[in-house]
């Protein structure tokens, strides 16, 4: 589904801004990347560093910074975690964030309290697809995703 | 760049922007450089002084852009804000181009600085950058 081009996922959790989406998986880590929205506004990006893996991140600090040739900032963190991987393909070929923001992970992380409570604060389902929808058509949002 | 990794200790970072409106080509960079540092998880306090006063000025900074037809230079003031820069402005260089701090300063701006809050930046600053 979508709004104004924007792929929305039902499936996965969203920061209520929806600049990121987030998975959980089976082993209780959950993965983080980027949305259409961000990757739209970012433009063809052209860097991405992830913190080193066994790092802390509290809540607010980033787990990865992004660069492209208009926008720099970070992949905002909403929960205290450990990093365990990033992206090493992505990392190697940041374009991968612009062709398909929904398989070009950015991080797996370890949520230091538990998944259930990392998620909790995070939007998922219809609240999050009218939310996403709201902000795409407030900000005159038209996702494109980028050819190499 | 051989690790994608990032492991950089937090560091305070004092960027010193003088450049303005007349050459509007170096007004970007100090923004979008500090948003990378603070993503980077660097304190960075970005001093706008002498002639980058008037970037603070309303209606300055909404109709610049570093090139013709770019993004303009309020989106990469607030880009930086959005990234954790604290935005200071030089409270004793504004009569000299005539601005009023209580009438003419966009929302963007966090601090209005004196000298004295510049020098106390750059002598606990880990690096101290100008444009």
């Amino acid at each position: 589904m979508e709004c104004n081009g924007c792929e929305f996922r039902p499936e996965l959790y969203y920061d209520d801004e929806f600049q990121i989406w987030v998975r959980r998986e089976e082993d209780g880590s959950l993965t983080v990347g980027m949305t259409d929205i961000s990757q739209t506004i970012a433009g063809k990006i052209l860097n991405l560093r992830v913190r080193k893996p066994g790092t802390v991140r509290p809540a607010g600090k980033p787990v990865a910074t992004i660069e492209s040739g208009k926008w720099a900032g970070p992949i905002p963190n909403f929960f205290e975690c450990t990093i365990i991987e990033g992206n090493r393909t992505v990392m190697e070929d940041p374009s991968l964030l612009n062709i398909e923001p929904y398989e070009a992970w950015v991080a797996r992380v370890m949520p230091t309290e538990g998944a259930e409570v990392a998620l909790s604060k995070l939007l998922i389902g219809d609240e999050a697809q009218r939310g996403y929808c709201e902000r795409a058509r407030r900000e005159d949002i038209h996702c494109e995703r980028n050819v190499r | 760049m051989s690790d994608h990794y990032l492991d950089n200790e937090e560091k305070k970072v004092v960027i010193m922007m003088t450049s303005g409106p007349s050459t509007p080509h170096r007004c970007a960079t100090p923004f979008f450089l500090g948003a990378i540092l603070a993503s980077m998880d660097a304190e960075v306090d970005l001093f706008l002084t002498m002639e980058a006063v008037k970037l603070a000025q309303r209606g300055v900074a909404e109709n610049l852009a570093a090139m013709a037809g770019g993004k303009k230079i309020i989106e990469f003031m607030r880009d930086a804000k959005s990234a954790g820069v604290k935005l200071h402005l030089c409270l004793p260089a504004l009569p000299g181009y005539e601005i009023d701090p209580n009438a003419e300063i966009i929302a963007e701006i966090d601090e209005l600085s004196g000298g004295g809050v510049l020098a106390d930046l750059v002598l606990s600053a880990d690096r101290v950058l100008s444009f």
